[in-house]
């Protein structure tokens, strides 16, 4: 560094100097304008194409890891299957970078054929009126929906019209640790709020210093869990019948149900035995596979991961997703769906609908459901050889079975429509949060979710109409 | 080429007029590669997100219904938008003043050519290198209570408690402002030190003539003469902070509650997960005008009391 | 002027500490990127790895195509990198060597650009550059780079201090500007523009927002923006989301490493003359 100190430098030394890093700067510099030239005109993986008389389709999802691989096996089944349509599964992010992604190419062409949309985004994908109802497809062709699980059904049916085919369906359920369990004496796993809260103190474990080593439980932030936590008590997200009677005006989460769902996750938190890893469900599985916390709430399609990723070191156990004592509701089935765009040919449109077919097969669906801990959507799946091998080997997913058979078809346990649900979410997320850390009473961060909710209902219906 | 031939000027002197018109379409071929990026990316831009901000878009961004001011209103009545903006002027302190005073600390060190100095200064100027999803994604780890390494040895070395950095309100915007700070430390360390090398070492001589200390020398000599370079690190840091996106983006996603929600992050949030261009414009525009402000405030303020030589 | 060889034991002390404290997340990655996908999901977690588990490498290159991201990332840099040293040239030396009325005024809105955070024009940069079909292209990912305030004003200041006289014996031989340019300035501004090069390299290679709002598909995706891939998976892997860290960090470190000098006189030369 001491040239730093010389004032006074020739201009020809400089010149001569330059050295590598000049050339390395130049090499770059080169190599970036011959880029530059030809570099623009790359096209995307969207958008169609036959080649050679064979259907090019793009399938956008966002089904990550095993889960991810498990649907890349469906299709490779489907392609291997016919010689006429080759589907292409793209990787777009979560659901709701994949979903932004899919709004912001609306009508400018480059979006997918098919499009694996999550179940809150039915009805902004109803009114975008860029896509073809599968029930035109379904009537078209006679196909018959009576194996379908009516359960799944009643989710993406609107004014009786199945706008798209369910392919992934789940609920939440509750995990636990089973050696946690054993070790501190617990034999069934909690059902109700209360015993939830009485387990998850047996479950916590501190060490000397007084630092919790082990949570009892551990539950994200995220807001699915406050719906499905609201539908157990039978009450609505929206009004007018959570929106499937009529557009949806108003939310009307911050009832009775919403306000004991919170006062509980509070209690949990306050009594230092829920860790809180945000929103994002992911760090709460890897809590749970680490060991640091007992139990855990997650959706049924991940079970397979854990299971995966616990073996070796613990066994993993599934129950029904906790209730207030007496709340005879039932879970909502989310997950995502199908959908056909309309921004493309007709015979595309009829090769999706081949492959949309192919995927909801039981053959398929068994395979499926095995490989993630999905449900399958066509009961037929249950007589799959395969499946009813799955299930003997691992019982404990029986009972998210029954769970979903279990659900009596209500307003409530179907879902609420509205067009901002992503948005509605992310609100609640919020709202749980400022409880969890004290900014506000649990009544007051209810109201003021609902009304910001109920401002952005308001806004898009304005812009839908 | 005829036209920008420097002969044609040693010719016969044109008219004074001509003589303008000339030189103005000579230097144009210069000009206007940047002239018109800068008009449709910079300018054009400026015009077109206050427009937006007088309007209610649809989700593909046209504007459908004018509604004046009443986006602005709408956000400053807001409870949430007001503590974006505290949000994000709290933040702003927490990483420019310790950004620097930090920089400052590592430019001093390095400063002399002691042996092995240049390893020291390849690892104190890496981080200029490193990107914000890269940093992001490490601290995504390192603040996360079920796996940290960081959260370990503040245990082993301070006897700190498991932090849950990432969920709690102030220890969330802590966090975002440790991987800033430790983003930009590079950049500003480069420059202080850099002026470090610039201050004539008369100054020292004469100072250490007179008796003085380190602590003194560094007050009375050294911080004044490096004050033009101090005073662009707070410039630009500030700008920088006001611009952080990356971090939040992949490390709290605003929350928890709000708590790191910088006005940046609600901007694209409204634009391009709410569809709401109209509004988002409008906070775009305030966070410009206080951008603006600010900046000018500095070079007002602090200007005065930089020295230049 | 020395130091007291207490002075100096504590000034490497200090620089030692300081060294790894700025290291950590760096060595963080690396040693979590070596870990076995079992060991590294352990609290209290694991110093140092054991055995060295090279597999991460391998499982995050199968699982996102990072070599397509690497290879964007360049492409899209280098073309700002490429675009940047013309328009800055060009304006820097009309700035420097042409008389043409408003050039004072037009040199201050040129540096006025500096005061607009990209942050305040992304909503209708986004609109022009998806009006255009510019949405994963490099032309949408790299065009709104192609000129900045801040090369203009570094070269600018640094052909202020070539002799103006150059400019003058290239008058007599009846140089064309053009040709001046090209064979007189160009080659004494390289030092110069090599720092442009470097320092626009970083921070385009670093840029995530943009490439974010710009891009989606796989195929179009920066490493900065395809690093996601690896964390989005549903049940974490932090060993292959740390390998993808040092993959995507790999290529800027070592121009760091290489272009350190260059970068340091280039921006410290701009810093202070500003």
């Amino acid at each position: 560094m001491g040239e730093h100190q010389k004032k006074t430098t020739s201009r020809s030394r400089k010149v001569v100097g330059i050295g590598v890093v000049s050339t390395l700067g130049l090499t770059a510099l080169l190599a970036g304008c011959g880029g530059g030239s030809n570099g623009t005109a790359t096209n995307g993986s969207g958008g169609s194409g036959s080649n050679n008389g064979v259907v090019q389709l793009t399938l956008w999802h966002a089904m990550g890891g095993a889960t991810g691989q498990a649907l890349d096996q469906i299709i490779n089944d489907f392609n291997a299957s016919q010689n006429k349509i080759k589907v292409t599964p793209v990787y777009e992010g979560q659901y709701d970078d994949e979903f932004n992604k899919w709004k912001a190419t609306q009508g400018k062409g480059g979006g997918p054929n098919i499009m694996q949309v999550y179940d809150i985004g039915t009805k902004f994908m109803i009114d975008s009126g860029e896509i073809v109802p599968m029930q035109n497809f379904i009537d078209q062709s006679h196909y018959d929906t009576s194996q379908l699980e009516p359960n799944i059904l009643g989710y993406y049916s609107v004014n009786g019209k199945l706008y798209s085919m369910p392919f992934n369906s789940s609920m939440p359920v509750l995990y636990y640790n089973k050696e946690d369990f054993q070790k501190a004496g617990i034999t069934t796993p909690p059902k109700t709020y209360d015993e939830v809260l009485a387990d998850a103190k047996k479950l916590t474990i501190k060490d000397s210093s007084g630092k919790v080593t082990q949570y009892g439980i551990g539950i994200a932030t995220y807001g699915w869990f406050f719906e499905q936590m609201i539908a157990t008590q039978g009450a609505d997200y929206v009004n007018n019948n959570n929106g499937r009677t009529g557009t949806a005006t108003q939310a009307i989460f911050n009832g009775p149900a919403g306000l004991t769902t919170l006062n509980w996750w509070k209690s949990l938190y306050d009594a230092g035995v829920d860790l809180n890893l945000g929103s994002t469900t992911s760090l709460t599985q890897n809590a749970f596979l680490a060991g640091k916390v007992a139990m855990f709430i997650d959706s049924s399609g991940i079970y397979a991961n854990m299971v995966n990723g616990a073996k070796g070191k613990f066994d993993v156990g599934v129950s029904e997703l906790p209730r207030p004592a007496g709340a005879t509701g039932g879970t909502i089935i989310g997950g995502g769906s199908f959908w056909i765009p309309k921004d493309q040919s007709t015979a595309d449109q009829q090769a999706a609908w081949q492959f949309i077919q192919f995927a909801s097969s039981p053959a398929e669906q068994a395979k499926w459901a095995e490989a993630t801990g999905y449900f399958p959507i066509t009961k037929a799946a249950y007589n799959e050889p395969s499946y009813q091998a799955y299930l003997k080997k691992y019982p404990e997913f029986q009972n998210a079975i029954d769970e979903l058979h279990g659900v009596k078809l209500t307003y409530a346990t179907q879902g609420g429509l509205i067009g901002v649900f992503s948005q509605a979410r992310q609100t609640v997320q919020d709202m749980i949060q400022s409880v969890l850390l004290n900014k506000q009473t649990p009544q007051q961060a209810l109201d003021s979710a609902a009304s910001q909710v109920t401002q952005d209902i308001k806004n898009y219906n304005l812009t839908v109409q | 080429m005829g036209a920008t031939e420097i002969t044609a000027r040693t010719g016969p002197i044109p008219n004074n007029r001509r003589r303008t018109i000339f030189e103005f379409l000579q230097s144009m071929p210069f000009i206007l590669p940047a002239l018109i990026l800068f008009a449709v990316f910079f300018f054009y831009p400026i015009v077109k997100v206050v427009y937006l901000s007088l309007f209610l878009t649809n989700s593909q961004g046209v504007a459908k219904h004018f509604v004046g001011l009443a986006q602005y209103v709408e956000l400053f009545q807001s409870p949430d938008f007001v503590q974006s903006l505290l949000v994000t002027l709290e933040f702003v302190l927490m990483t420019v003043i310790p950004g620097i005073i930090l920089a400052l600390v590592l430019a001093l060190l390095l400063e002399r050519s002691i042996r092995g100095i240049g390893i020291f200064q390849t690892i104190i100027f890496s981080p200029i290198s490193m990107s914000v999803a890269a940093v992001s994604t490490i601290g995504l780890m390192a603040f996360n209570p079920s796996v940290s390494l960081l959260n370990f040895i503040l245990q082993r070395l301070f006897g700190l408690p498991n932090i849950n950095w990432l969920n709690h309100t102030f220890s969330s915007l802590v966090a975002i402002a440790l991987v800033t700070v430790w983003m930009n430390i590079g950049f500003s360390t480069i420059v202080l030190l850099g002026a470090l090398h610039n201050v004539p070492t008369e100054l020292y001589d004469s100072g250490r003539v007179d008796g003085t200390n380190y602590l003194q020398r560094l007050r009375y000599i050294t911080i004044p003469s490096i004050s033009p370079s101090l005073f662009f690190i707070a410039v630009v840091s500030m700008i920088g902070s006001f611009q952080t996106f990356g971090q939040v983006n992949i490390l709290t996603q605003g929350g928890p509650a709000g708590a790191t929600n910088v006005v940046v992050y609600s901007i694209y949030r409204n634009a391009f997960f709410n569809f709401q261009y109209g509004l988002a414009s409008a906070q775009a525009v305030i966070l410009f005008l206080i951008v603006l402000v600010l900046t000018l405030l500095q070079f007002l303020v602090l200007e005065r009391r930089v020295s230049y030589s | 002027m020395r130091e007291s060889r207490l002075g100096l034991f504590f000034r490497y002390v200090f620089l030692v500490v300081a060294s790894l404290v700025v290291l950590f997340p760096i060595l963080y990655s690396l040693l979590i990127s070596l870990e076995t996908s079992n060991n590294v999901a352990t609290y209290p977690p694991q110093l140092w790895p054991h055995p060295f588990h090279f597999g991460s490498y391998v499982e995050a290159i199968q699982t996102a195509p990072l070599g397509r991201f690497l290879l964007n990332s360049f492409v899209m840099s280098a073309i700002i990198v490429c675009g940047q040293v013309v328009t800055s040239l060009l304006a820097a030396y009309a700035f420097v060597y042409l008389r043409f009325r408003g050039r004072n005024v037009l040199f201050y809105v040129f540096l006025a650009t500096m005061m607009i955070p990209g942050e305040v024009t992304m909503i209708p940069n986004y609109m022009t550059v998806s009006s255009l079909g510019w949405l994963n292209t490099f032309a949408g990912l790299s065009v709104p780079f192609l000129a900045n305030a801040f090369g203009i004003f570094l070269l600018r200041q640094y052909l202020m201090q070539l002799p103006y006289e150059l400019f003058e014996a290239a008058r007599i031989d009846g140089a064309s500007q053009w040709r001046f340019l090209w064979s007189i300035v160009l080659p004494l501004a390289r030092p110069i523009i090599s720092t442009l090069v470097v320092y626009v390299f970083l921070q385009s290679w670093n840029q995530y927002l943009w490439p974010l709002l710009t891009t989606n598909q796989t195929n179009m995706q920066t490493a900065q923006i395809g690093l996601s891939m690896l964390q989005n998976q549903d049940s974490l892997a932090w060993n292959l989301t740390m390998a993808g860290v040092v993959i995507i960090s790999i290529p800027t470190l070592l121009l760091l490493f290489f272009a350190q000098k260059q970068l340091v006189k280039g921006l410290t030369a701009g810093a202070i003359k500003g």
